[in-house]
């Protein structure tokens, strides 16, 4: 009887570890000491809502969204140039002046730039800058608008400022990448612009000009658009 | 006057030629000039920054004339306050359309020329792709099922044989009358008993080993997502990279899960999944890309239309199922894989730009760490920027003992006196 016992307890663990293995599915699983496995204290993108801890937090009006506190530099980040994101802001955008005009911009730099311009704009703006990346593809793309074409006169002609604001709030149907692209690398998505359209930035005297070389009212006519 | 005759005969073909000709390079400019100033903002089926414009020509004051057409495009600006239609439409639109006053009256005629002659959109192809895949997965489960069933049926057949037989030898001694011991039955078989035992403990080993070891691992985990977000369409089809949408996995500990406004930076445009092949689930059921974009604007409490503005504070975030987890006593960091050591995310995480729903195609299990570091080599190829500066500097120690210029490193040489060796 009692080796039958044992029999039958060696059979039991043994189906028990044969049932235990495998995910598949929405099955993840099972481990052993799960608390090694699922942390009980918060992890990055994990189980943060235990207890219904968020929606407590929502109800008692703090929301939570990741967003810098206003005001706040991060480290190692140059000052913020405090351009409203309305069209006060971007006709302000045209007297800034790039930061990496004043430094030495080496071919590693220009590269990681690159690099940064093909995963974050390359994907509308193009690989050639020609504003037919894949999600145009010549109007058979999944957007419905085009993007701009970033070698033609009218990107030519605007300042640096002009685009950096751009990046950082978006235009039209352009969304910000102000959350993607720290402000260094969207200066140095700039430069390469300007190095693939022909020749180093243009002058500040440029960006006068640009401002009264639109169409009028390209700009400026964009009163009530980002009212966020 | 048959001089005359002649030449008007011959004349009528090249100049039928000419004008049929004329009218296709007008129609061409007028495209030409559209897709040059006018499909930033304006799709020909759908609303953007500007509303759609097939059939604007019945609609409002454009309908009336093309007068009110070129004074729009010259100057949109001085024309919003004579009609209610125009101030209805900066109403919704909230924006205003710069004036073209560099395109002459003949111009924008070739531009409306052009859009009430443009092709309409073509129906979507659907291609019979993600129908084959499980079906590999089919046959093979099918072909082990007949493999059973004939081992069984030749075991039984085999068992019957071993049986006739002892019958027949037993008939043969009875008949010469041989008396031998009484036959012991197959499964009192002491040697049968012990083939039998070592067989089950091995197979069941295997089993109970293979359970084991799968202990809290996850390979194969493919959990159904808040939203049905579709690696294959985005990653695949549409080549966003990676990076776009996970941009901390070069830089930080985590790949990061993109908050709503990366999905909304496209999907504020994009509405609708009409263009890319048809999405199965792993049922075959077909799934709606609509509604799944859709899902994402309850989430991001956006409603689409005309105009429309997004804004973040009404968002709430999707809870998505974490996939790839590594216990707490596991310290993994994406940068230093991606940034540092080149690897491509694919690596890990098996071919996602395939993959419509994620799967876990990694065990993620210590061995399969090591194995990895194991076989990895180092690029010391520090002079050009692929390679990996951190370990240029022990590589320049070997050249200096080696030239004498060094004869030992210090603890202080492969820094010992960086603050966070010891204070952290």
């Amino acid at each position: 009887m009692k080796k039958f016992a044992i029999a039958a307890g060696f059979l039991a663990i043994s189906f028990g570890f044969i049932g235990c293995g495998g995910a598949h599915g929405d099955d993840p699983g099972h481990s052993y000491m799960p608390d090694m496995y699922y942390s009980r204290a918060y992890e990055s993108y994990g189980y943060n809502n235990v207890g219904g801890e968020r929606d407590s937090l929502k109800a008692r009006g703090i929301f939570y969204n990741a967003m810098p506190v206003p005001g706040t530099v991060a480290r190692g980040e140059e000052m913020s140039n405090h351009l409203t994101n309305d069209s006060a802001g971007l006709a302000a955008s045209n007297a800034i002046k790039s930061p990496l005009d004043s430094t030495t911009f080496s071919p590693a730099n220009m590269k990681e730039a690159q690099r940064v311009y093909l995963v974050n704009c390359a994907i509308c703006h193009g690989e050639k800058l020609d504003g037919n990346g894949p999600l145009w593809n010549g109007g058979n793309g999944p957007f419905p608008a085009a993007p701009r074409n970033l070698m033609d006169d009218y990107t030519k002609k605007l300042s640096d400022g002009h685009i950096f604001w751009v990046i950082t709030n978006g235009i039209r149907t352009m969304g910000s990448y102000a959350s993607q692209i720290h402000p260094e690398q969207r200066w140095a998505i700039i430069k390469y612009i300007r190095s693939k359209q022909g020749g180093s930035a243009p002058a500040a005297t440029d960006s006068a000009s640009a401002t009264a070389a639109k169409p009028s009212g390209a700009t400026a006519q964009k009163d009530t658009t980002k009212a966020k | 006057m048959n001089f005359f005759k002649i030449i008007a005969k011959r004349s009528v073909l090249p100049g039928l030629l000419l004008l049929i000709s004329f009218n296709s390079i007008k129609a061409q400019s007028g495209q030409q000039i559209f897709q040059q100033n006018c499909q930033t903002c304006h799709n020909l089926d759908k609303d953007g920054t500007g509303p759609h414009l097939r059939g604007v020509e019945e609609r409002g004051p454009w309908a009336e004339s093309r007068q009110n057409l070129h004074k729009w495009v010259h100057n949109p600006g001085a024309f919003i306050p004579t009609t209610p239609y125009t101030q209805e439409l900066h109403k919704t639109f909230g924006q205003i359309m710069p004036s073209f006053p560099q395109l002459s009256d003949a111009d924008i005629d070739a531009i409306f020329d052009w859009i009430k002659n443009a092709p309409a959109p073509g129906a979507a192809k659907p291609t019979g792709e993600g129908a084959t895949a499980t079906e590999g997965e089919g046959t093979s489960n099918r072909n082990a099922l007949i493999f059973g069933i004939i081992s069984l049926i030749l075991a039984i057949v085999a068992l019957i044989l071993m049986q006739v037989n002892s019958n027949l030898k037993k008939l043969s001694d009875d008949k010469e009358s041989i008396l031998r011991p009484e036959p012991v039955p197959f499964w009192r078989n002491k040697i049968y008993i012990a083939l039998f035992a070592i067989i089950l403990f091995i197979v069941g080993g295997y089993y109970v080993g293979k359970g084991a070891i799968g202990l809290g691992r996850q390979q194969g985990y493919q959990p159904t997502q808040p939203i049905y977000f579709s690696h294959k369409v985005h990653a695949g089809i549409n080549q966003i990279n990676c990076l776009y949408c996970h941009n901390s996995a070069f830089e930080g500990k985590h790949a990061g899960i993109p908050t709503l406004n990366i999905c909304m930076n496209c999907h504020k445009s994009i509405n609708a999944y009409e263009k890319g092949p048809k999405i199965y689930d792993e049922n075959k059921n077909e799934i709606d890309g609509t509604a799944e974009i859709k899902k994402l604007y309850s989430y991001a409490g956006f409603t689409p239309g005309p105009g429309a503005n997004w804004d973040p504070a009404n968002a709430k975030s999707p809870e998505w199922i974490k996939i790839h987890n590594l216990p707490d006593h596991v310290y993994f960091n994406h940068s230093q894989h991606t940034k540092v050591g080149n690897v491509q995310c694919q690596t890990c995480h098996g071919n996602i730009q395939q993959m419509d729903k994620v799967q876990q195609m990694a065990e993620l299990s210590m061995g399969w760490c090591i194995n990895c570091h194991r076989e990895t080599k180092v690029n010391f190829n520090y002079n050009d920027s692929s390679g990996n500066k951190y370990y240029s500097i022990y590589e320049k120690f070997h050249n200096d003992i080696k030239s004498g210029k060094m004869d030992s490193v210090t603890v202080k040489d492969i820094g010992g006196l960086e603050c966070q060796k010891c204070h952290y």
